[in-house]
């Protein structure tokens, strides 16, 4: 047990590190410090997907009963998503959000890791897997349109305004990259997270025979859809860019983190994680 | 027999246009030029000569009327009075020609503070001085560090890493709005020289193309095909707008003939698809209302003449920087300068050979065992010592006799710190390829 405790730490150490690393790198504008940065992160993801495939070995689908492996899982989903945004975006700015929430969701997923979760017996695992998977995709989406979308107001509000360009952002993205990374969580983002609240109710409708039982996060996330739905449709049928769906994505991320954090863990529910 | 550097030269800070094109050299045959080693006491020489600068480098015996004698070569190059040439030039000896040598070289000195074209212009100008053999070996490492010393400025400060004209700021500025600018179209509105300039520079940093839209359709025509692009009556300039991304004005209208409100209706045709505008038309050509909407960004000549006066006092700020890079190199320069001459040469020689004497001795004594006989440790130190002695006798022997001969110490001194690598240089693995036989 202390050998994975040591092995987890590692993970979380190396995710703070790579969070500390690249802003520093950014700030100092040393490339090598961004790389060494980047370099700490893939480390931290081979780990932390050894990390996980150990943990399926050792407990099987024993885990879905554990609050914490949710956290662990979910954390992994960020570091992916934003390899794959690194790699379509050709630029690797997003570590600036990705290693830092990884560093998050993961250290607090070895905070809980007593507490076990009341999954409900009937459970299904195909309605089950697609209710959580696409989920957090999609919440990994909104996470990197967040960070975009602050970097775009950031350096939009300097162009718009002609201040000075702070040194650093020679190193950064055009405002067309951010807003790129806003399309990619919407168009993406939105059907995902549809499914995953149809996959939600249809698996409730059978296990509990009734679609919607009410509880905060159900409401919750009823009001980032009707929120998420409306940035898909403005940026896709009214072509929509730049500052608008920004703050919506902020917005759209800020509820989820209230859903995640206050629903999940501070208020009982069939959701909740205690 | 001591040589000395000197540099002789002006600049537009010391000399008006009228005194530096009559003392240019541009227009001089290089090889006449290089006759300056020909002077009495010259060694090597080289002479840079651009529109802003004439400088003299040249190494030469210790001899006071050194700058006095290239004054007078100068102006008879020149076909000018000498006189001028007293009051308007600059006279550097050694450690403050270096300093100089090296600030031009990673422009510094130059009138706009970090602009590239004078390091070519300093190649060329070393180029003719090896071709015509009047570059040894201390102009040979002084260009070679100057070069080295501009490059690692070049790195290490940010002087030159912002746009100090109009026209690359705004392709800069093009930069951070939109990603690839590959897949974006220009526009030209009316035609102007500025205006002309700008579409060259957007055009060389790869826009896809360029569409100019003009009152008299023949003028824009003309453009069109000088830049390759094509050309649109003013009529259809609400057409154009819809298609292309980065616009430039400079019309004379006295009017503002893009308005917000119709810009507007543009954006929603456009779906919202930013647009960058670059105003540089006095008066304006486009209502700075336009600037409220989102997804365009407007800057007129005013906004981009102050992001090109931000950016060159930023330049000033890292001069400083580069200016105690200049000295530290100065300083390493002018170590090696003095370890030239005969006495440290040997001194160095003898010490190296004991070093490697010593690292073998204890190599060897290792190979003894734990418990060396000491009458044998003492045997082979004496071998040890001897050999290395006896090894760099005669190599001693001969640079104390070229030592004697005029013109020859230097060279003698010079390679045999090559051979045997005083200073510990670090040579790359292409270090001669461009050598001639």
């Amino acid at each position: 047990m202390t050998a994975s405790r040591l092995f987890e730490l590692l993970i979380a150490l190396l995710y703070l590190a790579g969070s500390i690393t690249y802003p520093l790198g950014l700030l100092l504008r040393q490339s090598i410090l961004k790389r060494l940065a980047i370099g700490m992160s893939v480390a931290a993801f081979a780990l932390h997907s050894a990390d996980l495939v150990l943990r399926f070995i050792e407990l099987g689908t024993a885990n879905l009963y554990h609050g914490q492996f949710y956290l662990n899982f979910l954390a992994w989903i960020f570091v992916l998503i934003f390899f794959v945004l690194w790699w379509r975006l050709k630029h690797d700015f997003l570590s600036m959000i990705s290693a830092p929430l990884a560093l998050i969701l993961f250290s607090s997923s070895l905070a809980i890791r007593t507490q076990v979760l009341a999954v409900p017996k009937y459970f299904s695992a195909l309605w089950f897997s697609l209710h959580v998977g696409a989920i957090f995709v999609s919440l990994a989406l909104l996470a990197m349109a967040f960070g975009a979308g602050l970097a775009y107001l950031y350096f939009e509000r300097k162009i718009k305004t002609k201040a000075k360009l702070p040194g650093f952002s020679q190193d950064l993205p055009s405002l067309e990259t951010f807003d790129r990374a806003n399309d990619w969580a919407t168009r993406i983002g939105f059907p995902l997270y549809t499914i995953s609240l149809l996959a939600g109710f249809l698996w409730a409708s059978f296990t509990w025979k009734q679609a919607i039982s009410w509880d905060p996060k159900e409401l919750i996330s009823i009001v980032i859809w009707f929120i998420f739905a409306l940035l898909f449709h403005q940026r896709l049928a009214l072509g929509w860019r730049g500052r608008k769906p920004a703050k919506t994505a902020i917005v759209l991320f800020v509820l989820s983190l209230i859903s995640l954090v206050g629903v999940n863990f501070l208020l009982p529910t069939h959701h909740s994680f205690r | 027999m001591n040589q000395e550097i000197y540099l002789i030269g002006l600049n537009h800070k010391i000399a008006g246009v009228d005194i530096r094109e009559r003392y240019a050299l541009t227009s001089c045959d290089p090889q006449a030029i290089n006759e300056v080693v020909r002077l009495d006491g010259v060694n090597e020489a080289m002479v840079l000569s651009t529109c802003n600068r004439v400088e003299f480098l040249v190494v030469a015996n210790r001899q006071p009327d050194i700058p006095q004698q290239i004054r007078k070569f100068w102006a008879k190059l020149c076909n000018q009075p000498q006189k001028d040439l007293l009051d308007h030039t600059y006279s550097h000896e050694n450690s403050q020609a270096v300093t100089h040598l090296f600030t031009v070289a990673s422009s510094l000195d130059s009138m706009i503070v970090g602009e590239p074209q004078i390091l070519g212009q300093l190649k060329t100008a070393y180029r003719q001085s090896l071709e015509s053999g009047t570059a040894k070996v201390i102009i040979n490492r002084m260009l070679h560090k100057a070069f080295s010393v501009a490059k690692r400025i070049r790195t290490e400060t940010a002087i030159a890493s912002s746009a100090v004209s109009i026209s690359y700021a705004a392709v800069e500025l093009a930069r951070k709005i939109f990603t690839d600018l590959s897949n974006h179209r220009a526009l030209l509105v009316g035609a102007g020289e500025m205006a002309e300039l700008a579409a060259t520079h957007l055009l060389t940093s790869g826009v896809r193309d360029l569409t100019v839209v003009n009152r008299t359709l023949t003028r824009a025509n003309e453009l069109a095909k000088q830049f390759g692009g094509r050309a649109l009556p003013f009529e259809d300039l609400h057409q154009a707008l819809l298609e292309t991304d980065i616009v430039i004005t400079s019309t004379g209208s006295p009017t503002a003939i893009i308005t917000a409100k119709s810009m507007k209706e543009v954006l929603r045709k456009r779906r919202n698809k930013p647009i960058f505008f670059i105003d540089i038309a006095v008066p304006r050509d486009i209502d700075p209302d336009v600037n409220s909407l989102d997804n365009i960004y407007l800057y007129d000549i005013d906004d981009l003449k102050d992001v090109v006066e931000e950016n060159l006092a930023g330049r000033q700020q890292e001069a400083l920087k580069a200016k105690a890079i200049v000295d530290e190199e100065v300083t390493t320069f002018m170590r090696w300068r003095e370890s030239l001459a005969l006495q440290p040469t040997i001194v160095d020689l003898l010490g190296q050979g004991e070093s490697i004497a010593r690292r073998e001795l204890r190599r060897s004594i290792r190979q003894l065992g734990p418990d060396p006989d000491p009458q044998m440790v003492a045997v082979l130190e004496r071998l040890a010592r001897s050999l290395s002695h006896k090894i760099y006798h005669e190599p001693i022997n001969y640079l104390k006799r070229r030592a004697q001969e005029e013109g020859a110490a230097q060279h003698c001194i010079h390679t045999t710190r090559r051979i045997f690598n005083l200073d510990s240089d670090h040579i790359p693995v292409d270090a001669h390829w461009n050598r001639k036989k």
